[in-house]
């Protein structure tokens, strides 16, 4: 466990220092630009507004981390967030009902997107073997261009200049408590269910002996087909959750643009954190604390915030990679030890 | 006529990038490389492409920094996947992923823009006239006066060919894909033809990333490449790596796209849009439905 945690430190201080590397080659102050960044991330007032953005980062990166683990390359977040933000969003167009049962209604109808999407790829690859991995790529640039139209056309803010819906109802949006938006507890609640699933309950155990291996699941008994069905629609209801929230924490309407990056970071929070649902739940947050960071860094250092975007890219290649080689490394360490108490 | 010369000419434009990206990925494919980073060398390639043409305002050198720009791509994947073995998959995620981070920072560091950038100092490679053949009607119109990178993804797929499967180098590069420890203990590194394999892929994707940013548009927009490459490795799958194959395919991709544009007058244009990537899907879907029906037999 130590070992797992010092390989990941490593990592990302390495990372780190080739960012550095690039903002001195191009005459930033390093020391200052970091500094910067956490000193506006982690501030007592800003901390919570943090954990708030990390949000879709961490629902993503648990539908991506929960996907790779059980085999199924569900690439399709990007396209999953964006029906389940269109869901909610529609649903909170027309729907007004107390804000007890409003709130959990559009949640579940983002969730419904989101596995509705997924859905499309699982059953292309049950019925006719197509390959997830390519289809759900297409399906990304699909519901991209599908939810454009809707907030171009359909559900279009009359008198806005951009396409926009408008705002949805208010019982519908997700309640702050001063600082501390609610969303950090519908983030926590999906954290400890999935965290449950995959680690203490059967189907968690069958999801993960098929991803790693399909064949010895099989002869065990496990029904492959049903396990990928129902990792497709969970992991699709995680990202159309995540599209939910961001709806209904953020601007309270579907903007054109609303899914940013957030999907593809959460892969990228998967591969770093080797699909492992607590590790995801750190990265999500520290890729939160570094984007959140990267606005207050660009007020005052210059800095441009997309500088964090390569970060993120850099740490994932040097932690992924660097486990591999630390680990052998330990390995040996930790043989030489050995043997040494055995001669002495 | 003149409606069908245009979706001809749309289709041949459409159908570059994703043809010479796919040839790049017909190398690593038959290299049995799992190379999924087209998508981010193009990017790159059309970044670096607007870079070099603005600043030196000449459109040569703007696909000469298009080609390197993809080349710092391919060194990264050679490092990691290659050299460091990490899984490749995750390799061309993240790079891909590097690549949008990287072209947005330096859009913004270098160009003080967000998100788009264009100029009319960056010089756009120039159409070619051919002096006889523009004169012959209706032909004349599509064989003459295409982008010089067309006619360049024209050569490449012929080059490719000849190098797939008639020259001592193809012969390696399958060898490699097929069995590398065979191809290891017959005393030539697999390792060293995977890399030269990921190289040529760079120098394609560079290419198409050119076509991208000096060709039909002239500058550069945020993530411009919009899943050209996974659309070309689509096509890879499709015909098992085969140059002939994928040119057919990537005419096929580029003519639904044009298709698209034309249905523009009675559909919105965000439906229109969504033609590749659906005509994608349904190629996938023969394909497998064909896959299925073979082994059935």
């Amino acid at each position: 466990m130590r070992r797992k945690i010092l390989v990941n430190v490593i990592g990302v201080l390495l990372a780190f220092l080739l960012g550095a590397l690039v903002m001195l080659f191009q005459g930033y102050n390093p020391l200052e630009t970091y500094f910067r960044l956490f000193q506006y991330s982690l501030s007592p007032g800003k901390i919570t507004y943090t954990l708030s953005n990390s949000v879709p980062l961490v629902l993503t990166g648990l539908s991506a981390s929960v996907a790779f683990a059980s085999g199924a390359i569900n690439l399709g977040q990007p396209g999953q967030l964006l029906i389940g933000a269109l869901f909610a969003t529609v649903g909170g167009l027309y729907l007004n009902l107390p804000q007890v049962l409003m709130i959990p209604t559009l949640l579940i109808l983002a969730m419904v997107g989101g596995a509705l999407w997924s859905g499309i790829a699982a059953v292309l690859k049950y019925w006719f073997n197509m390959s997830e991995f390519i289809t759900t790529l297409m399906l990304n640039m699909i519901a991209d261009y599908f939810t454009y139209w809707a907030i171009t056309y359909p559900f279009f803010e009359k008198n806005a200049n951009h396409p926009q819906t408008p705002l949805i109802n208010q019982s519908g949006w997700i309640p702050e408590w001063g600082n501390f938006n609610t969303n950090i507890l519908v983030m926590i609640l999906a954290f400890v269910v999935i965290w449950f699933i995959v680690n203490r309950a059967t189907a968690g155990y069958e999801w993960r002996i098929s991803g790693q291996n399909s064949l010895f699941s099989r002869l065990g008994g496990v029904n492959i087909s049903k396990n990928y069905l129902a990792v497709m629609l969970l992991t699709g209801a995680l990202a159309g959750l995540a599209g939910g929230m961001v709806v209904m924490a953020g601007p309270h309407r579907f903007i054109k643009d609303i899914g940013a990056n957030y999907a593809w970071d959460g892969v990228m929070i998967a591969m770093v954190a080797n699909t492992d649902i607590v590790l995801t739940l750190v990265y999500g947050i520290f890729f939160g604390i570094l984007q959140t960071g990267a606005v207050g860094m660009e007020l005052i250092t210059a800095v441009p915030k997309e500088l964090i975007q390569v970060l993120q890219a850099v740490i994932v290649l040097i932690v992924v990679s660097g486990r591999v080689y630390f680990e052998s490394l330990f390995a040996s360490f930790e043989a030489r030890r050995r043997m040494r108490e055995r001669v002495a | 006529m003149n409606v069908i010369i245009g979706l001809i000419n749309g289709m041949i434009s459409s159908a570059t990038p994703i043809l010479l990206a796919a040839l790049g990925g017909s190398l690593t494919f038959y290299a049995g490389i799992f190379n999924i980073a087209m998508e981010g060398m193009m990017l790159s390639g059309a970044f670096f492409a607007v870079l070099g043409s603005y600043y030196f305002h000449s459109w040569p050198l703007g696909i000469l920094f298009a080609i390197l720009g993809a080349l710092l791509m391919a060194l990264i994947f050679i490092l990691f996947a290659v050299v460091l073995k990490m899984d490749e998959f995750i390799t061309g995620i993240g790079l891909n992923l590097f690549a949008l981070g990287l072209t947005t920072y330096l859009l913004e560091e270098i160009f003080n823009v967000r998100g788009m950038f264009t100029s009319p100092q960056i010089v756009p490679v120039p159409s070619i006239d051919f002096p006889l053949i523009e004169n012959i009607p209706v032909i004349g119109e599509i064989l003459s006066g295409q982008n010089l990178i067309v006619y360049l993804a024209f050569l490449a797929t012929i080059l490719v060919h000849y190098l797939d499967f008639k020259t001592r180098f193809g012969l390696r590069l399958r060898a490699a894909g097929y069995n590398r420890t065979s191809l290891d203990t017959s005393g030539i590194s697999a390792n060293r033809v995977r890399i030269w394999s990921l190289i040529l892929c760079a120098v394609l994707c560079g290419l198409a990333g050119a076509f991208l940013s000096l060709g039909v548009i002239t500058g550069f927009t945020k993530g411009m490449s919009a899943g050209k490459g996974w659309i070309s490795l689509a096509a890879v799958i499709l015909v098992s790596g085969n140059p002939t194959g994928i040119a057919l395919i990537s005419l096929l991709f580029g003519f639904t796209d044009g298709l698209g544009l034309f249905m523009q007058q009675s559909l919105p244009s965000q439906f229109t849009s969504m033609v590749p990537y659906l005509a994608t899907l349904v190629a996938l879907f023969i394909y497998s439905f064909r896959l299925k029906k073979k082994q059935m037999v």
